[in-house]
Formats: C-alpha cells, structure tokens, sequence
C-alpha cells in the first residue's frame, strides 16, 4: 500500500490545522516537550560554552606544557624508596634538557619560604622560586620591566632576582622597583625585572600572591641539602606533546637506572591530562542533561497518547468517512502518526527556541564565561529526532486504534 | 452490475444471534434507479453497508462489475470504496471546517492514481459540483450552506471517482419536502446521465423518482418490482 505525495502533504495540512483549531489544549500537552526541549538545549548550551571557554583558556595556558614530580611508586615500602632516591636532582635536569628533542623549553623549580626585607618592610615566611630562563617560556609569563636571568646569573650564582607587582607593593618599592635591592634571608639582591601578573583563572588563580624569583643555582645553595624540585617543560607543539612526555619518562628510567617491570620513580604529566577530565565531566553532565530531558519526553509523550486518544475519539465519525471514501487502515494510522509527530514536533520546535533565547540570555550575563554559550546543531537535531521518536511511539497506540474502527460503526458514533 | 447470492448476515451480540439478512438475491443492472424500501429493522442498511463494501456478508456471494468482493481483505475493499463506489449519509458527513471544493476532493487523497496535479484533482471536483449544480457555492463551508445544499457536496463528493454504483441511505432523512425534491432531481439527473443508483428510503415520493422498488421484510425480498406496480400493490394493500 503506497501512500500518494498528496496524502502526506494533505495528512501534514491537516495535523497543523488541528493543532491550531485546538491550540490552548495543544499548548497544554506539548508543554512537557517544551519545557523539556527548552531545559536541556539550555543546560547544554551553558554547558558547551563553559566547555569552549575552559578549553580556550587551557589553551593559552598551555597544552602542550609537562610537569615532572618526584615519585614514590605506589604500595612500595618507604625504605626501598627512601626520598633522596627519587628527589629530582639538577643534573637529571640537565640531562633531560640535551636528551629530549621535542622540548622547546624546560626548568627546574624549587621554592622554600624565607623572609624578605626592604628599606620599608620586613615580611616572613615568603615562598621564593629559584627558576632558569626558560622559566619564562616555559610557563608563558614575561617581563614587563627590566630583564630575565641570563646564564652569568645561573652559572656565576649572582644575587638577583625578579618580582611581581604584589610583592613590589607588599615590599613598599618604589613603581619602578628595577634596580633596588632586597633582602632575601639576609642577603642582598638586586631587583633586575619585572614578572607579568598570572594571567591564568582557572590555576593558582590568586594573581594576588607576591612572587620572587631567584636563580636555580642560588636557590639550591640557599636550601642546603634538602631541596624539592619539580620541573616544568613545553613541549615544541601540542601535537607531539604525548612524544615529548614519552622522551622525558625514557630518560629518566635510564639515568636513574630503573630495571624494566620496576616503578617509576617520578611522574610525568602533560596538561591533555586535564583537559581530557574537563572533557569527561562536562560529557558527564551532558549525559545528566539528555537523561533529563527523556524523562521530560516520557512525561510529555504520555500527555501526546492522552491527547491523541481524545482526537481519535473525538473525530471517530471523520474516521468513518474517510474509510467509506476509500482510506485504508494504514492511511488512517500513518494520518494520526504524523498528526502526533507533527505535534510533538511544534513542541520541539518551541522547545529549541527558547533554550536558544536562554543561551542568548546566558551570554549576557557579566562574569559567568559563558560568552559562547549556545545551543549546538547537534542538540538541535537530537532535540528534533527525540520528539519525532516520541510521537512516534507515543501517538502509536492511538493510531493503531483509530486504524482499526469500524467505519460503519464509527460513523453511527455520538 | 451489482449481483447478490443468498447474502446472510447474522450479528451477535452477546448470547443471541441477530438474523439482519436472512438469504437475499439481488440483481442490478447498469443504469438502473432502484429504491429499498422496508419497515424500521428490516435489514436495508445493512443491505446497504454490503453492497457499499463497508461490511462483509457471514454468508452469501457478492459480485460487483465482475469482481468477488465478499470476501476481500480491508485495504482491498478500501480500494474498491475509493473507486467503485460513491456512498452519501443521512447526515451528509461533511468536515466541518474544509470547503465545499476540498470536502469533495476528499476521495483522491486516497487514490491509487497517484501523480494528479493539484489542477486536474480541482478541475474533477469542480467538475462534480458542477453536476450537483453547486458551482456557485465553491469555496463555502458545511456551515454556510443549507440542508439541502450540503447534501448535494456530499452528492458530488460520492460522484468524484465516477463510481459504478451510487448508493445513499435516507438521503433525504433529515431534509424538509422542499429540499427533498431539491436532492432528488440531482439523483434523477444523474441517472439520467448514466449513473446506476441505489437509494434507501421509508418515503414513497422519493421511491417514485425511481424505477425499480424492493421491498425488504425481516432480512428478505418481500417484493422486487417495477415502480408503477409496487406502487398500485401498495395502494390496494
Ligand atoms: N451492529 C449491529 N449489531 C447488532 N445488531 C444490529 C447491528 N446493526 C443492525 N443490527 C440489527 O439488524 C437488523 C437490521 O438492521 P438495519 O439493517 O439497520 O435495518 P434498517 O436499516 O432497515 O432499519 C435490526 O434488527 C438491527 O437491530
Ligand atoms: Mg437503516
């Protein structure tokens, strides 16, 4: 049994002349749908723009950045891995700079609290950062003023240092602090440059906290023997970032000596790390959203079935003559079909303007990140293929039953 | 034309068995007018419902322009709904809410001719109001035309698929004399341009556009005669 174009074009006329003869009682029962729709394309909207400003800013962060922690392998007693055996020392650091060739960048970092003097104020328990040039790649954060270390201030373990614009206020230095001096546990240092604020919201977001830098060679000098480094590496591109993490774990296992089927005795991170648990949380959320919005359909597809019931029996003498004038039982089923589709449909349509209106409303709000907030082409689609679905199933049972009337006693209806 | 063999139709409602039709044969041939007349439950519409494919004999053979239809499946019988046979209602069973033009076009939404174009379905059912000489009323709804008017659309809309037979249930039931008269000289026209036509009916002026009267009693042929005869019978009884 082939249906003519002009019976669906004819069926589909019908279904919106319904919904609109009838469009208070519509309204009403398409309103599960409608909120539905409209309550997960918006939560997904929020969500896709949070997700699009997270990941622009661990881009500028830096992708393709890797840290290296010192270790102690899981479940492992303390005293096989006492905590000079997997301290990072500075010649692993070294050795790591000449034998990976994916690293653009790399430096050790050790901090250890001390207390700061200016002329004007004496502050305690200060963390000081002893850190290479390559620091500043490393890490993406620049000098604003004066310079950055240069090897004669590592290798010759100069008294210099750099400082942030909240430790020049907290050390009452004059604005253009390049060229005084501080005391740092006693010793002089001369102020050579300038550290831009942490530009970053998401880590170590308190741009508040003042900063000191100081080189790594001075740094550990100032420690005596019991120093904490960790290190700091960028990869050349984010594409081989993966590579790079790989190079810096077979160095390590080599110069440290570590057997094959023996733990690592560090650990090495690349930022994907993050941004993939980013990722799974937000798809995790998405997956909360849609397990919503089914729920929602279900309720909203029961008050389709309920509706449709209504129109079948309220139209069971059009039926009747449809049937006498030649309509089968699947024209009349597919009829009703497309009236709840159609139905379902208008409400999903409803539905995905106003979780648009709300993602436009979203973006305005100041300080949420959620300036890319917007409903998805693939939210909409599915938005669309839920509520066709619904009305599918929903509308079956009432067009299964419209199909099956009798047309002579349906036209004796009432 | 229209053939009926001992047709039998027993409904059952719970325990007791209705004998609606009790064995009828009929002929009709092409081109005849031919009235059922009959007291209140002597079977005429369920007669009527038959021959018009909307229910199945439980016994008895039915052929129509050659084709066994007795026992066909739904959608077969659909089918033969849709192009053998125009059927009009007491109550006109118009939609409410569509035109006079788009009520008689009905019928092509469920054509097996598919690839009509919206200009030959609007000439064919202009066409048919033509005939029910309705060509004025064109784009009015059910609620704007009279009684006897939407009888006539119901006419045209029976008449679209050209049918082989048009048959009609008390057309003139609900329909004052006036109107009567209004409706069944569209039913002689008809006739008279060809179209074989079956009508139920408890008024004698109606059986008098006829030529050809049966009368039915409890479930048979009671008498199956010329209409000047039956009427004569009719008058000394
Ligand atoms: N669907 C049905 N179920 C049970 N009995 C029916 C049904 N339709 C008709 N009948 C019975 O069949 C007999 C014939 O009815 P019908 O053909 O409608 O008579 P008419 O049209 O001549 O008044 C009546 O006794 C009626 O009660
Ligand atoms: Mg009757």
């Amino acid at each position: 049994m082939i249906l003519s174009p002009y019976f669906y074009s004819q069926a589909i006329k019908l279904a919106l002349s319904q919904i609109w003869a009838n469009r208070k009682r519509s309204l009403l029962t398409a309103l599960g749908i409608i909120v539905g729709v409209a309550s997960t394309t918006s939560v997904i909207a929020a969500l896709s723009g949070l997700k699009t400003s997270v990941l622009t800013e661990f881009e500028s962060f830096g992708a393709n950045r890797i840290y290296l922690f010192p270790n102690r392998p899981d479940d492992k007693p303390r005293n096989l891995y006492p905590r000079e055996k997997i301290r990072i020392k500075p010649w692993e650091v070294l050795e790591l700079q000449t034998s990976c060739p994916s690293l653009r960048a790399i430096t050790p970092v050790t901090e250890f609290g001390v207390s700061i003097a200016s002329e004007g104020r004496e502050l305690d328990g200060i963390t000081v950062v002893g850190i290479w040039p390559d620091w500043h790649e490393a890490e993406n954060r620049r000098v604003i003023d004066g310079r950055i270390f240069n090897r004669i201030d590592e290798s010759g373990e100069r008294q210099v240092c750099l400082l942030n614009q909240s430790a020049i206020d907290e050390l009452r230095l004059p604005a253009n602090a390049v060229g005084s001096h501080i005391l740092v546990d006693g010793r002089r240092f001369l102020v050579v440059g300038i550290v831009e604020t942490l530009q970053s919201r998401m880590f170590g977001g308190d741009s508040n906290t003042a900063e000191i830098f100081i080189p790594f060679s001075v740094a550990i000098k100032l420690q005596s023997t019991d120093y904490f480094i960790r290190v700091v590496a960028l990869a050349k591109s984010a594409d081989v970032s993966e590579e790079a993490k790989a190079e810096i774990q077979r160095t390590m296992r080599r110069i440290r000596g570590i057997q094959p089927g023996d733990p690592d005795t560090f650990r090495a991170e690349a930022i994907d790390r993050y941004i993939d648990q980013f990722k799974s949380l937000a798809s995790g959320i998405t997956a909360i959203a849609a397990g919503i919005v089914g729920i929602s359909l279900l309720v909203g597809g029961i008050g389709i079935m309920n509706i449709m019931l209504v129109s079948v029996s309220e139209r069971t003498r059009e039926i009747g003559l449809r049937k006498a004038v030649g309509a089968t039982p699947a024209a009349i089923m597919m009829q009703f079909l497309l009236e709840a589709m159609v139905l379902c449909l208008a409400g999903g349509l409803v539905g995905v303007i106003i979780g648009k209106l709300f993602a436009v409303g979203l973006t305005m709000i100041p300080g949420a990140r959620l300036e890319h907030a917007d409903v998805p082409l693939w939210a909409v689609f599915l938005s669309f293929a839920f509520s066709a679905a619904v009305g599918l199933g929903f509308g079956f049972f009432p067009a299964l039953k419209a199909s099956r009337l009798d047309p002579i006693e349906a036209l004796r209806h009432e | 034309m229209i053939r009926v063999r001992q047709l039998q139709k027993v409904y059952r409602v719970g325990e007791e068995e209705i004998h609606a039709l009790r064995g009828v044969d009929l002929h009709i041939g092409k081109n005849e007018m031919v009235a059922v007349m009959g007291a209140s439950g002597s079977g005429k519409s369920t007669l009527m419902n038959i021959i018009g494919c909307l229910d199945k004999p439980t016994d008895g053979s039915y052929e129509l322009d050659g084709q066994r239809v007795a026992q066909m499946s739904e959608a077969s019988l659909a089918l033969v709904r849709n192009e053998k046979i125009g059927f009009v209602f007491q109550s006109f069973e118009l939609l409410a809410r569509q035109t006079a033009l788009e009520n008689v076009e009905l019928p092509l939404i469920y054509s097996r001719e598919a690839g009509l174009t919206s200009r030959e379905r609007e000439r064919r059912a202009l066409r048919a109001l033509d005939r029910v000489r309705l060509s004025d009323r064109v784009t009015h709804r059910p609620n704007q035309l009279s009684g006897g008017q939407k009888q006539r659309v119901a006419i045209a809309r029976a008449i679209l698929n050209q049918p082989a037979i048009l048959m009609a249930d008390e057309p003139t039931g609900n329909l004052d004399s006036v109107t009567t008269n209004e409706v069944m000289e569209i039913f002689r026209q008809l006739h008279a341009e060809g179209q074989t036509v079956l009508i139920v009916t408890h008024e004698n002026e109606v059986a008098a556009y006829c030529q050809r009267v049966i009368r039915l009693r409890d479930g048979l042929v009671l008498s199956d005669l010329p209409i000047a005869q039956d009427q004569a019978g009719q008058v000394i009884a």
